[in-house]
């Protein structure tokens, strides 16, 4: 592939176009920012609609470049997702481990994509803040967490202590978990805050994107219905995969260097 | 002059532009285009509350000031040679145009109505020709009337009938503040008088007159309003600007050198200028040598002082073209406000922001919460928004207008727009532009469900295929979507996109000539990166062209250039030129037929978005039922919400109507009511808060899905008087139609086309069981949560728990007397029309009875429920103690009294003829204290010592020994009785007609516009099975056409005569010694009547109804009254328990005169 459509790239790069979506304050813009500058901060960026970024992430045989739509936290702009997601080749879905309200509204967006955008999307859901449920010491802003000390540094995206990780969780990572697996999606617990897990989330989409929807920068895909089709999400959801050049034979195990 | 009359009156029926505010829009819009009084405000700017008068065909002949003459002399005027030629006028410029007057303004404009064969012609539409804004556009002025000091009617050879006209302004224009000397030699001088205006109407002499008898009736009124006027332009900054010479003018603080200011305090001691938003504290963004602000200032001094300022403004081509080079910094707010027409907004209600503060001082919401998260990232980079100041005023002013339009509340992106508003506005001034821009110039952007931005970002797309094709072959190719990158440039106006200098100055231009300018730079940028853009291949590259090229704005367009002056043109007054001169065609007009025309799918996908989003947010227990009854339920739902609301619109409309009318009131409507709208909740609009169903649309509700949910005695049209008190709950059971005019002429049912609901004690229990969190409202969520039980289980014990719970009003696992009375009343009403039992044969067929006579299976079931009421006593148990004493006092006098009725039943037969078994009355049912049954006991309070006789021979009906039934007794009662099982089992969950089988198209109200298959045709559930069977059996029988007959047949299908079915129960009944005999015996006795009646007359139903008319047409109508009432009002009983006219009529059994006629027809 890489003598096909990116002679000077070095490896075959291909755009992955990315949307997160969630409730408001979930923590999406945050893992964008971590991902892309490894950064937490307040978020200054007033979004309007959106907000675009792009990052790269290296794989050993070719290079992902997200595209990044990170959507906008009111309630009302839900009616705007449709025309982000439309034609995205990947989804992150996220929810907050300490809102349990957080979670329904995220399997929401998983069944609307799964009805509505592209059927080859892979969507990976993500509960975040994680650092709010351990009680390691950086996060000193949280008090409920302090009681389970034995457990202060371990890894703690596996579904350990669900239940009883003080009063702050709300979701526990077995039920995502298996929400996730019944649904087929990826699942991660992640910080934004600590950044734990943030890379392995777009390194394992990376990974599972079909190599048959790989185009490339995003050359040459199929006419797809124009706008008409974007404010009508959906009505043209095959696009993706239609024509889509067969992508590098990198396998789907590999590494992320992002 | 009769016949112009006549033509005028003609065209008022025709027209409905002509017709006042309110009405105009409702009647104007199935089109969906604006009307003539919008478009009149619209062009002019004006409030709502403005609607043309009068209108005619002038010329307005401005003085030529002695200043401009002098100073005119080296430039070009080009715009006013031709007026020279012009040869006997008088000096001056003329423009030929078309004057209008409404309520409360004098507006005269070229624009539009400009018109050949005059000399000046030319002149007025010089400079139309760019702008086809709806804006303020052409040359001329709009003149609050209570500016107007003084008109005089010129009486000259030339002038058949020509007025001039003065201003206030310029006189005592420092407001009274009398000190410091208007003329004095510190360079102040007296603001001057600005021109008078001349204008001469054009058209037949009584044309003429009635306008100025308009006018002047509209001056008199204006005279009030002077000393509002005189505070509201006390803010305006020209006030102060030209109470100096230019020169003289003391240096504002921060315009010209960019130094911080101080306070901006007048100095010596007088009223110093107005508040012109941050950038007097802050510093306005942009070098202001690089603006040349002061240069602008110059001119717009000289444009003031001759063409008059912020009321008394004239607009003349300078004026148009003075604002495309920019504003200057401290005149920037003012003209915003005067073009966008807030201006207006605020002079007519100058308090308003302040006292809305004031009245939510300390409360919170939603909104407001939304809003402190956004308050740090709105225009952070401003230094005036890193300081509480401007943060203070930011927050103020988004939640003003919060609290003004709940039903936009806060949007993302207001945030944006009201920060850079409030650089160059105050607080108040940056409330009312703000307003403007949600109800007019932004319409829907903001709103709930953003679908004015959507729909224009359809516009924008379509503009583009259509004006740039290649590039649009190329996003559509590489599968860009254009509205993702433009959605923001609308809906922040730019200003998140440019450099702020730079959209501001896009942000002069729209306040001026309306919402098109966004589209022609929209357009405009494309065209000038088309090159870039058609090398770019995916979002981040075409992102990332568009983003460098905003950058660049500031910088020359051509920098290698040889030419200085090419050298000197930026890339932004290219974007200008590309903008308004290369998309000049690109005009209001464009725009509506562009909304128009995309209007229907975008609310299409909005609302089919809406319905996923909101079906799939149910939560589990909705998995009970099919997902097609859940996208039923939802359409039927919002249809029900949808229907009500219009139906308020266009009543409140008309009632406003009819006050204007009573007393011409001109104040009437506000920028508020400004989004009246047929269209207003329609879900993809942004329903609003309505996203729950009172008890009255309930009701509505259920009448579309079960018939037994339709009254049986529809009100014609409906009074609705004398709703007081409130009902003992409190819950919101009468919120119906608030302000509803009862009886004035118009007459529109409160229940638009659909079939009017009953009122029964069942349904206030289903409401408050489906109410769950007694809210005094159900969601959709509450909806099918009710439903999901009943419809999804089909599980005949869950069936027979539920209906029990109903009636365990205190949760004890126990129903009471009472209880069990009403729980058989309940069955009674549920099954009035017919049981509709969908997987049994026999359905609502004949079933041939032990003794071998044909029974229905109303009779049937007649039986049954009577029989149950009997078991009900023998296997209740006693009460054990837990109740007081008094209670059961109470509950045995109820009982004597019963019995007491039973006795003598007969007799009251003659007082009382009416209290139909079935049909409860309607509107004096009231939770605790209603119904039939209740009401008896009333009645004969005070002669309860007679003994009971039947009373001995049920220990039940004892009054000194109540009791209740439990759950297991009730189940065992069900299932005991083959007829009740079947009930439970399925007839109650068939008897709600969901996807599968919903009731005829013609219960539904309007069901068109949520994309609902109006499920006409479809025959009525369990029609095939009775059809299989009935043929056979006998073909004339109640059976097979049964169904069509008892459906409510659609809009206030007649008064549904007595069932017939109950005569068969006659025997069983009478013999049972419970209350509910004395009631049936009654109707039974009037349905012999009436069968005695019909049987010779076995005609229509309209005989039928003719010939009850002798006995009880009188009580149905005072029936339908009470049942109006009860609508909006069950608590309304207690005050008329008793009254016999208040009772309902002999309706019911469903089944009898409609049964008949249709029968026969078939
Ligand atoms: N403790 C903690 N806070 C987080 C994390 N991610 C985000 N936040 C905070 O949650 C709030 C909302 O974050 P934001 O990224 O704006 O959420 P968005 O609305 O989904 O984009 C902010 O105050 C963040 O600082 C996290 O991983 N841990
Ligand atoms: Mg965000």
């Amino acid at each position: 592939m890489a003598d096909s459509s990116q002679p000077s790239a070095p490896k075959p790069s291909s755009s992955v176009k990315l949307v997160l979506l969630g409730e408001a304050a979930v923590g999406k813009s945050s893992l964008v920012l971590r991902f892309v500058n490894n950064d937490f901060q307040p978020n200054k960026e007033p979004t309007i609609g959106a907000a675009f970024l792009t990052q790269k992430c290296q794989l050993p045989t070719r290079t992902i470049k997200f595209e990044i739509w990170d959507t906008a936290g009111q309630e009302r702009f839900a009616s705007l997702a449709p025309m982000y997601y439309r034609n995205a080749q990947s989804a992150l879905v996220v929810y907050d481990v300490t809102k349990a309200s957080s979670l329904v509204k995220a399997k929401h967006w998983v069944a609307e994509l799964q009805r509505q955008a592209s059927p080859g999307i892979v969507i990976a859901l993500v509960g975040n803040k994680l650092d709010l449920c351990e009680d390691d010491a950086e996060g000193g802003d949280e008090g409920e967490g302090e009681g389970q000390g034995e457990e202060a540094g371990e890894e703690a995206g596996e579904g350990k202590g669900e239940g009883d990780d003080g009063k702050v969780r709300k979701v526990s990572a077995k039920d995502a978990k298996s929400y996730a697996d019944d649904e087929h999606l990826l699942f991660f617990e992640t910080s934004a805050k600590t950044g734990h897990n943030v890379n392995d989330v777009f390194t394992a989409i990376a990974n599972k994107i079909p190599e048959a929807s790989l185009k490339g920068p995003r050359g040459g895909a199929t006419a797809g219905g124009g706008t008409q089709a974007a404010i009508s999400a959906g009505q043209d959801s095959s696009r993706v995969n239609l024509n889509a050049r067969q992508g590098a034979e990198g396998g789907p195990k590999e590494g992320c260097a992002c | 002059m009769f016949l112009s009359n006549l033509v005028q009156k003609a065209q008022q029926l025709i027209d409905p532009s002509t017709l006042p505010g309110p009405l105009a829009n409702l009647t104007s819009n199935p089109t969906g285009r604006p009307s003539k009084a919008q478009l009149f405000r619209q062009q002019f700017r004006l409030p709502d509350s403005q609607n043309p008068l009068h209108e005619i065909t002038a010329e307005l002949t401005l003085p030529t000031s002695p200043q401009s003459a002098k100073n005119a002399a080296g430039q070009t005027r080009n715009w006013d040679k031709s007026n020279w030629d012009a040869a006997p006028r008088e000096r001056g410029t003329h423009y030929v145009g078309q004057l209008h007057l409404s309520e409360g303004f004098l507006c005269f404009s070229t624009v539009n109505t400009s018109f050949v064969g005059n000399a000046s012609a030319a002149a007025s539409s010089a400079f139309t020709g760019r702008t086809h804004g709806t804006g303020p556009a052409g040359n001329g002025f709009t003149l609050p009337l209570c500016a107007v000091r003084r008109v005089e009617r010129l009486h000259t050879q030339s002038y058949m009938f020509a007025l001039s006209i003065s201003t206030w302004n310029g006189y005592d224009s420092a407001g009274g503040s009398g000190g410091g000397g208007q003329e004095d030699a510190s360079g102040k001088v007296k603001a001057p008088t600005p021109p008078k205006l001349t204008v001469q109407l054009e058209g037949s002499r009584q044309q003429c007159e009635r306008f100025c008898d308009g006018l002047k009736k509209g001056l008199r009124q204006g005279i009030r309003e002077v000393e509002g006027m005189r505070q509201v332009t006390s803010d305006c900054y020209s006030e102060y600007f030209l109470r100096y010479d230019f020169e003289d003018l003391p240096k504002p603080p921060s315009s010209s050198d960019g130094r911080p200011a101080g306070d901006g305090e007048g100095t010596e001691g007088e009223k110093g200028p107005s508040d012109t938003g941050l950038g007097s504290i802050f510093k306005y963004p942009g070098n202001s040598r690089k603006l040349r602000d002061r240069s602008k200032m110059r001119l717009w001094h000289e444009y003031l002082r001759e063409n008059g300022r912020n009321c008394t403004l004239v607009r003349q081509p300078d004026f148009h073209r003075l604002i495309r080079v920019g504003l200057p910094n401290l005149l920037r707010g003012e003209m915003w406000e005067l073009t966008s027409g807030s201006f207006y907004l605020r002079l007519q209600q100058p308090k308003l922001y302040q006292q809305i503060l004031a009245k939510h001082a300390g409360e919170g919401s939603l909104a407001i919460e939304e809003i402190e998260k956004d308050l740090n990232r709105s225009l952070p980079e401003y230094a005036g928004f890193q300081s509480e100041e401007g943060i203070g005023r930011l927050r103020r002013v988004l939640t003003a207008y919060s609290w003004l339009n709940a039903d936009v509340g806060y949007c993302q992106a207001m945030n944006i727009v009201v920060a850079a508003l409030l650089i160059y506005l105050s607080e108040p001034q940056a409330f009312y532009l703000l307003s403007i821009l949600c109800d007019r110039l932004l319409p829907g952007y903001y709103s709930q469900t953003m679908y004015g931005t959507l729909l224009d970002q359809r516009v924008f797309e379509s503009l583009v295929e259509k004006t740039m094709p290649i590039l649009w072959d190329h996003l559509v190719r590489n599968d860009v979507q254009l509205s993702v990158v433009s959605l923001p440039w609308f809906l922040s106006l730019y200003i998140n996109s440019m450099p702020l200098i730079f959209a501001f100055r896009v942000l002069d231009v729209f306040f001026l000539e309306g919402p098109k300018v966004l589209f022609q730079i929209g357009l405009a940028i494309l065209r000038i990166n088309g090159e870039a853009l058609l090398d770019a291949t995916d979002d981040g590259s075409f992102i990332s062209v568009l983003k460098s090229y905003f950058a660049r704005l500031g910088a020359s367009a051509h920098p290698r250039s040889e030419n200085p002056k090419h050298r000197a043109i930026t890339h932004f007054q290219a974007l200008m030129v590309v903008a308004f001169k290369e998309f000049e065609g690109i005009t209001q007009h464009t725009i509506s037929e562009q909304r128009a025309k995309h209007k229907g799918p975008v609310l299409e996908n909005i609302e089919s978005f809406a319905k996923r989003t909101s079906i799939r947010n149910l939560g589990p227990e909705a998995k009970k039922l099919s997902p097609t009854d859940l996208a039923f339920l939802y359409d039927r739902f919002y249809a029900v919400l949808y229907a009500r609301q219009q139906r308020q619109q266009v009543l409140q409309a008309a009632e406003l109507e009819a006050r204007r009318r009573q007393r011409q009131d001109v104040k009437a409507g506000s920028g508020a009511a400004e989004g009246v709208t047929p269209e207003m909740g329609r879900v993809a609009m942004g329903a609003g808060e309505k996203t729950a169903m009172d008890y009255d649309a309930f009701r509505e509700f259920l009448a579309g899905v079960a018939r037994w949910a339709v009254t049986d005695s529809p009100s014609s049209p409906v009074k609705e008087e004398g709703r007081a008190g409130g009902k003992g709950g409190g819950n919101g059971y009468f919120n119906a139609f608030p302000g509803r005019a009862g009886g004035t002429g118009r007459r529109m049912s409160v229940w638009g086309s659909g079939p009017e609901p009953a009122e029964h004690d069942f349904l206030q229990r289903l409401f408050a069981r489906w109410d769950c969190e007694g809210t005094g409202e159900v969601s959709l969520q509450n909806v099918v949560y009710g439903l999901a039980p009943i419809k999804g289980g089909r599980d005949i014990m869950a069936s027979i728990a539920y209906f029990f719970e109903l009636y365990d009003d205190d949760k004890d696992g126990r129903v009471d007397r009472e209880g069990i009375l009403r729980m058989s009343e309940a069955l009674l009403f549920l099954s009035r029309r017919g049981v509709e039992s969908g997987a049994g044969a026999a359905a609502s067929g004949p079933v041939v009875g032990a003794d071998g006579e044909i029974k229905s299976r109303d009779e049937l079931f007649l039986g049954a429920v009577s029989a149950f009421i009997r078991r009900c006593f023998e296997y209740a148990d006693p009460d054990s103690g837990e109740r007081e004493r008094e209670g059961q006092v109470e509950e045995g006098v109820d009982l004597l009294d019963l019995n007491d009725e039973d006795e003598k039943a007969g007799a009251e037969q003659v007082d009382e003829p009416d209290h139909p078994l079935a049909t409860p009355p309607p509107s004096t049912s009231n939770a605790k204290d209603d119904g039939m049954l209740a009401r008896p006991s009333h009645h004969t309070f005070g002669q309860t010592s007679t003994a009971p006789k039947h009373a001995a021979a049920n220990a039940a009906l004892d009054p000194s020994s109540p009791v209740h039934i439990t759950l297991p007794t009730f189940r065992m009662l069900v299932l005991a009785d083959e007829t009740l099982e079947s009930f439970f089992d399925s007839g109650f969950a068939n008897s709600f007609h969901l996807a599968d089988a919903p009731l005829p198209s013609s219960t539904i109200t309007s069901p068109s516009f949520l994309g609902l298959a109006p499920p006409a045709a479809h025959p009525p559930i369990s029609a095939s099975p009775t059809q299989a069977a009935s043929p056979a059996l006998s073909p004339g029988d109640a059976g097979g056409p049964h169904i069509p007959a008892i459906s409510p047949g659609g809009a206030g299908a007649g008064v549904v005569g007595p069932g017939r079915g109950l005569r068969g129960m006659l025997d069983n009944i009478v013999t049972d010694g419970m209350r509910v005999a004395a009631e049936v015996r009654r109707r039974m006795d009037d349905a012999q009547k009436e069968l005695d009646r019909s049987a010779s007359v076995r005609g229509t139903e309209d005989d039928e109804e003719g010939e009850d008319g002798d006995e009880t047409v009188g009580d149905l109508l005072d029936g339908a009254d009470a049942d109006a009432g009860g609508a909006g009002k069950p608590g309304l009983s207690e005050g008329r328990v008793g009254g016999p006219p208040l009772s309902p009529p002999p309706a019911d059994g469903g089944k009898g005169g409609t049964e008949k006629s249709t029968m026969f027809e078939r």
